[in-house]
C-alpha cells in the first residue's frame, strides 16, 4: 500500500494527525467561534455603559482580526448583541456597580 | 497627685507639637485630592513627548496613553487625558484588578478571616481536587495549575479567553479549578488570571456570601473615598478579580497612596503592615523568563522592580523600591515609596511599544528627588 500509493498514504497519515489534534482540542475549537462574538458584546458593553465612551470610539476600540457581521447595540436597555463566525452572543449592562455581564442566551434581534 | 502647671504645659506641648507636624506634612485627598501642578520644564516636555505622541486612533499604533496622573506627597502634581478618557472616565483597569483584589482581601486578612498557609479547599470547595494549593501559592501566582496565558494573538489556546469568554465565563474559577496540575504548588511562577479569579472566589465564603457582593465597597473603597469603582462579575455573582475592575485615575490613585503608606489611611491601619509585606516580597521560585528579560518581579499580586531573583532590576531607571500594578493594553499604577510618587498609567496601547521603564525614567527625571517642586 504505502509502495503503491505514497501520496496518499501520506496523505492518511496528515488526515488522522488533524483528526487526533482536533480530538485532543475539541473543546477549545467548539468554543472558539464564539469568541469574537463574546469579546466584541461585553468589550462594547463595558466601552459604552461603564467607561461612557462614544459610540464610535468603542466601534474602533472591539475591532479585530476576525470581522463582525453584526453589531446591535440596544441604547434604551444598555444592551449589546455582537455576531461573528456564526455565532451570536449579548451582553447586558447590570447596573452602576456590577457594570456588563455576558448573558447565557443571545437576545433577539430585529433580523434573526 | 497634682502637677505645677508649667510641667504640665511642656508636656501637652511636647505630645501635641509632634502630632500637629505630622498632620500638617500629611496630605491626603479627602474628600478630594489638592492640586499643586509642577510648573513646565523640559523634562515634563520630554515625559509628554513619550507618553502623548499624535494619537493614531485609526490604525491603532504607537503609545496611547488615556490618562497620565502623577501624585508627589499625597497632592496632584501632574495630570493629563487623552483620547474619550476624562477625569471622571472608570477606566477599565484589565489586569491591575488582580493587585485591587489584593487589597481588598488584605483588609479581610487583617480582620483575621483568612490564613495564607491554610489550603484553598478550605475557603473554596472546588479545589479539594487540589489539596496541596495554599492561599498564600495563589497571590504569587504559584498554584502549579497548567494554565495558558494568552489574549488575542493565541486565542484558541488561551485560558484566559476561554475563561473571560466563552467555556468558563459562568464560573470562571470553577472554571480554572478544574485545570490539571504540571508542577508542584508553590515552587514555580506561572502569570495566571485563573489563580486570581480563585482567590476571587476563595472570599466569597472568607466573608460570607451577604457581605460579598458589596465587600471591595466597605473594605477598601468606602474608606479610601473611591466612589467611581465598577466591578463586573460573572454569571455566578463572583467578582472577575483578574480583570475587570474600572476606576477613574484619581480614585485609583487612592489605593497606590494607601500601599505607599504602607497600608494606613490617616490614622487607620487598613491593611496589616505584614500584609503590604507579604505583596512586596519577591516570590523566592521566581526565575526570569529568558524570552522576557524586562519582565517584572513577581511579588504577591503586585509587581517589583527587584533586582534580588534575577541579579538585574526589570525598570533599571526607576529606583530599587518601585513595585506596581499592571494590566493588558499599557495599564500601570506605579508607586514609588522613597520618592513619595504614585504614578497612574491609562492606555490603550495594541502594539506593545510602551515600555514601562521609559516611562519611568521620564516620570523620575521631571518629578523625582532633586526637582524642586
Amino acid at each position: 500500500m504505502i509502495r503503491r500509493h505514497p501520496w496518499l498514504s501520506i496523505l492518511a497519515v496528515l488526515v488522522l494527525i488533524a483528526l487526533g489534534w482536533g480530538w485532543t482540542n475539541r473543546a477549545d475549537l467548539q468554543a472558539f467561534p464564539s469568541i469574537i462574538g463574546a469579546y466584541s458584546a461585553k468589550e462594547y458593553c463595558s466601552c459604552r455603559y461603564v467607561m461612557n465612551n462614544p459610540p464610535n470610539y468603542c466601534e474602533g476600540y472591539i475591532n479585530q482580526y476576525i470581522p463582525l457581521s453584526e453589531l446591535l447595540d440596544d441604547q434604551a436597555s444598555k444592551r449589546v448583541t455582537a455576531r461573528g463566525l456564526g455565532s451570536t452572543q449579548t451582553a447586558q449592562w447590570q447596573g452602576q456597580r456590577q457594570g456588563c455581564q455576558l448573558l447565557a442566551q443571545p437576545a433577539a434581534t430585529p433580523d434573526s | 497627685m497634682r502637677i505645677p502647671l508649667f510641667p504640665r504645659l511642656t508636656l501637652a506641648l511636647a505630645l501635641a507639637l509632634p502630632c500637629s507636624a505630622v498632620l500638617a506634612a500629611e496630605r491626603w485627598p479627602d474628600p478630594h485630592w489638592s492640586a499643586a501642578p509642577a510648573s513646565t520644564s523640559a523634562a515634563i516636555t520630554a515625559l509628554e513627548d513619550y507618553a502623548f505622541p499624535v494619537r493614531d486612533d485609526e490604525a491603532r499604533k504607537g503609545v496611547r496613553t488615556d490618562a497620565l496622573l502623577v501624585i508627589r506627597d499625597g497632592q496632584i502634581i501632574y495630570e493629563r487625558y487623552a483620547g474619550p478618557t476624562t477625569a471622571t472616565t472608570p477606566h477599565l483597569t484589565w489586569s491591575m484588578s488582580k493587585s485591587l483584589m489584593a487589597s481588598v482581601l488584605g483588609v479581610a486578612y487583617g480582620e483575621g478571616r483568612f490564613k495564607l498557609d491554610a489550603p484553598v479547599a478550605a475557603y473554596y470547595a472546588p479545589m479539594a481536587e487540589h489539596p496541596g494549593i495554599k492561599m498564600g501559592h495563589l497571590f504569587n501566582w504559584a498554584s502549579g495549575l497548567a494554565w495558558q496565558e494568552g489574549y488575542e494573538y493565541a486565542p484558541l489556546k488561551s485560558s484566559v479567553v476561554a475563561m473571560l469568554y466563552t467555556r468558563g465565563r459562568t464560573d470562571m474559577a470553577a472554571f480554572a479549578a478544574q485545570t490539571p496540575a504540571d508542577a508542584e504548588p508553590g515552587q514555580r511562577f506561572r502569570y495566571s488570571s485563573g489563580d486570581s479569579n480563585i482567590l476571587a472566589a476563595a472570599l466569597k465564603n472568607i466573608v460570607g456570601v451577604k457581605a460579598y457582593a458589596d465587600y471591595p465597597w466597605t473594605a477598601l473603597f468606602e474608606p479610601l473615598g473611591i466612589t467611581s469603582a465598577v466591578w463586573e462579575t460573572d454569571t455566578s455573582g463572583t467578582f472577575v478579580g483578574s480583570s475587570n475592575a474600572y476606576m477613574t485615575a484619581r480614585d485609583l490613585a487612592r489605593i497606590g497612596l494607601l500601599m505607599e503608606r504602607r497600608g494606613r489611611w490617616h490614622d487607620q491601619q487598613l491593611l496589616p503592615d505584614a500584609w503590604v509585606t507579604f505583596n512586596l516580597t519577591p516570590f523566592a521560585g521566581y526565575q526570569a523568563d529568558a524570552e522576557k528579560p524586562d519582565g517584572a518581579v513577581p511579588g504577591a499580586q503586585w509587581w517589583l522592580n527587584s533586582a534580588a531573583p534575577t541579579g538585574s532590576k526589570p525598570w533599571p531607571d526607576a529606583p530599587d523600591d518601585t513595585f506596581a500594578a499592571l494590566g493588558h493594553w499599557g495599564q500601570g499604577m506605579y508607586v514609588m515609596p522613597e520618592e513619595k510618587l504614585v504614578v497612574v498609567r491609562y492606555g490603550d496601547d495594541r502594539d506593545g511599544s510602551y515600555k514601562h521603564n521609559e516611562l519611568l525614567k521620564r516620570v523620575t527625571a521631571a518629578f523625582g528627588p532633586g526637582v524642586k517642586p
